[in-house]
């Protein structure tokens, strides 16, 4: 397994998909071995000096921890990382959807925990171990820590990360859902963690078709009038940002804070909870009739 | 046609854009022009006054409900008008209650906020007459068959393909990895945010040449020039969009949410006519990935973006010229 580049820079930066090829060798992709790092520094295009958030120790630290305390189970982390990466980089979502950001950090900053948490498991099929060149660069609901940012960002419910940490205990609910339109709509999001926290659903299959018959009632029903949302203020969250210079690290043990947003109103999640609830009831999930 | 298990209203709202203004970091607020929008393009393009410094933009607009959304024996009940803003590439979907105009018109009107921080580049604007239809609350009786562009960055309300143009000395870039392109003239990155053309300042003279204007044979060069640049980008994204396209799992290819999407829902016409996109979009997947059928693809591909690159006009124009000038030198 591969440790960190001999040199990890200072701060974040944007790191250009078109400039990440030479370093995405087989060799990192097999786990075998890992760019020096200095080669990369020079392809990097630099963040403002004065932003905190851009520093990289708080980050580099975080992995560590997380890649300690997982090792025995390293999809448990994702619960774990999720809500502390997004508490530790306090982004907007203009510069999350920023891919150049998320290659930087995984290419520069921790490619040594890309690798412990995504290479492959050698299997019949696939004798090879491997890391999936998505997982270091590729669409936001795969890259191994934007992923992570955007589920903690959709599913926590206003300065709430607990949703979180239900949602990506599931990697199947994450896999599915965050690639999916309906996830915008913040009550939807919350009303799925319910039903993952009330065992209503679990597997895979019926994660999916759920969301398949959500979808499809999506169609003729419009969420928002069903199930209103608070508008966005956008100055809880300016704020949130501004205090990341003097914001303490984020507790290992305890959930972090989120940005100080009102929650989705509760009688909206609670109606589409039970309106789920009885998709469900209907919804064709497939291999369900021949278990039961 | 969709089927629907209820009754609607068979005509589409009609949705137009009356008013755009910002608010600026420092409290102010400025009124943009109206050249801001276009309802031919059905585009808002926030980036028009220049400002750097914006915080939110509020985005006037009227909806028109088709004839029948307020007769007297409709069926639906509790009539209200939702914009809905929603952007794929950051997840964000906001929505704002329209009210009527006057009551039994079918004008209603409000405005929208759009926040700059939630956005990157595009949103897509849409409005539906929602109603409880049959004791159903929030059915969706009628919506704008064509969502509107709101354009955070761009400085023209215009639909099309998205293309940034960047003019960097390949040899002395800061961006080393051009330093491996130092003699091609330009090359085309399809892995940015939006399809980038880097032009490349080595090649003596051609940034005089792509800011040429006037009428002269120099123009007519450079409107030459910049088709062959389309071609080679529209041909660059295809093949980019057709590479990284998503599988569902047991199923096909599905369209990608970005560009990608909107540049291969356009030439895919163009490479396999008189199919249906869905269907065109698996056969070219089919084609690809199976055993045959890609080489023979090419000529269709090149095709598609050859016609959308404008090139038999501009070559046209040059050949025109070209004989014009030795004629004048003959005579």
């Amino acid at each position: 397994m591969i440790t960190a580049p001999s040199h990890v820079p200072d701060r974040l930066a944007l790191l250009a998909t078109s400039a990440v090829d030479p370093f995405l060798t087989e060799e990192l992709l097999k786990g075998e071995h890992v760019h020096g790092g200095i080669d990369l520094a020079k392809v990097v295009e630099p963040l403002p000096e004065d932003d905190a958030r851009w520093s990289v120790e708080p980050v580099r630290s975080l992995v560590e921890d997380a890649m300690f305390e997982f090792r025995p189970d390293r999809t448990r982390a994702d619960a774990w990382l999720a809500p502390r990466l997004h508490a530790t980089l306090r982004l907007t979502r203009r510069e999350a959807a920023d891919k150049r950001l998320w290659n930087h950090l995984a290419l520069a900053v921790a490619p040594d925990y890309v690798a412990w948490r995504h290479l492959s498991e050698p299997t019949a099929k696939r004798p090879e171990k491997r890391i999936a060149a998505e997982r270091f660069r590729g669409p936001a609901d795969r890259q191994c820590f934007s992923r992570l940012w955007w589920a903690a960002e959709l599913f926590r419910n206003g300065s709430d990360y607990e949703p979180v940490a239900a949602a990506c205990g599931n990697q199947d609910l994450i896999h599915t859902v965050l690639r999916l339109d309906l996830i915008d709509h913040r009550p939807t999001a919350q009303a799925l963690v319910r039903l993952l926290q009330s065992g209503q659903i679990t597997t895979g299959r019926e994660i999916n078709g759920l969301s398949t018959a959500i979808n499809a009632a999506g169609a003729t029903l419009v969420y928002d009038v069903l199930a209103p949302d608070e508008p966005r203020n956008p100055v809880v969250l300016g704020d949130w940002v501004a205090e990341a210079g003097s914001a303490p690290p984020v507790g290992r043990h305890e959930l972090p804070q989120g940005p100080d947003e009102e929650p989705a109103p509760e009688q909206s999640v609670a109606v589409l909870t039970r309106y789920f609830a009885e998709l469900i009831e209907t919804a064709p999930v497939r291999g369900r009739k021949s278990t039961e | 046609m969709k089927i629907y298990p209820y009754k609607r209203l068979n005509r589409p709202v009609v949705l137009r854009v009356t008013s755009v203004s910002l608010k600026l970091s420092d409290g102010t607020r400025d009124q943009l022009e109206t050249t801001a929008y276009s309802t031919q393009q059905q585009t808002v393009a926030l980036g028009i006054a220049g400002h750097t410094d914006w915080v939110s933009a509020t985005i006037g607009l009227s909806a028109t409900l088709p004839p029948g959304a307020n007769a007297p024996d409709a069926a639906w009940s509790d009539l209200r008008v939702l914009a809905v803003l929603t952007d794929r590439e950051t997840n964000v979907r906001t929505s704002a209650d329209l009210t009527r105009d006057a009551e039994d018109g079918r004008d209603w009107s409000g405005s929208l906020e759009v926040l700059r921080d939630d956005h990157v580049g595009r949103a897509s604007l849409a409005v539906y007459a929602v109603g409880t239809v049959d004791g159903v609350r929030g059915r969706s009786i009628a919506e704008t068959d064509r969502s509107w562009l709101v354009d955070t960055v761009s400085d023209e309300p215009v639909r099309g393909l998205q293309l940034d143009v960047q003019k960097a000395s390949f040899r002395k870039s800061s961006r080393e990895w051009l330093q491996a392109y130092a003699d091609a003239p330009w090359i085309v990155d399809t892995s940015a945010r939006v399809p980038t053309v880097f032009v490349n300042t080595d090649v003596e003279g051609v940034i005089g040449l792509l800011d040429s204007n006037g009428s002269g044979v120099d123009s007519k060069v450079r409107d030459l020039l910049v088709a062959q640049m389309s071609t080679d980008v529209w041909t660059a994204v295809f093949h980019g969009a057709i590479g990284d396209l998503e599988v569902e799992p047991g199923g096909g290819p599905v369209f990608p949410t970005d560009w990608q999407g909107e540049v291969l829902r356009e030439m895919l016409p163009d490479v396999l006519p008189g199919v249906q996109v869905e269907e065109a979009l698996r056969q070219v997947h089919r084609r690809r990935t199976g055993e045959s059928g890609w080489v023979e693809l090419q000529t269709r591909i090149h095709y598609a973006a050859v016609r959308r690159a404008d090139a038999t006009k501009a070559l046209a124009y040059v050949i025109r010229s070209l004989e014009q000038m030795n004629r004048e030198s003959e005579t």
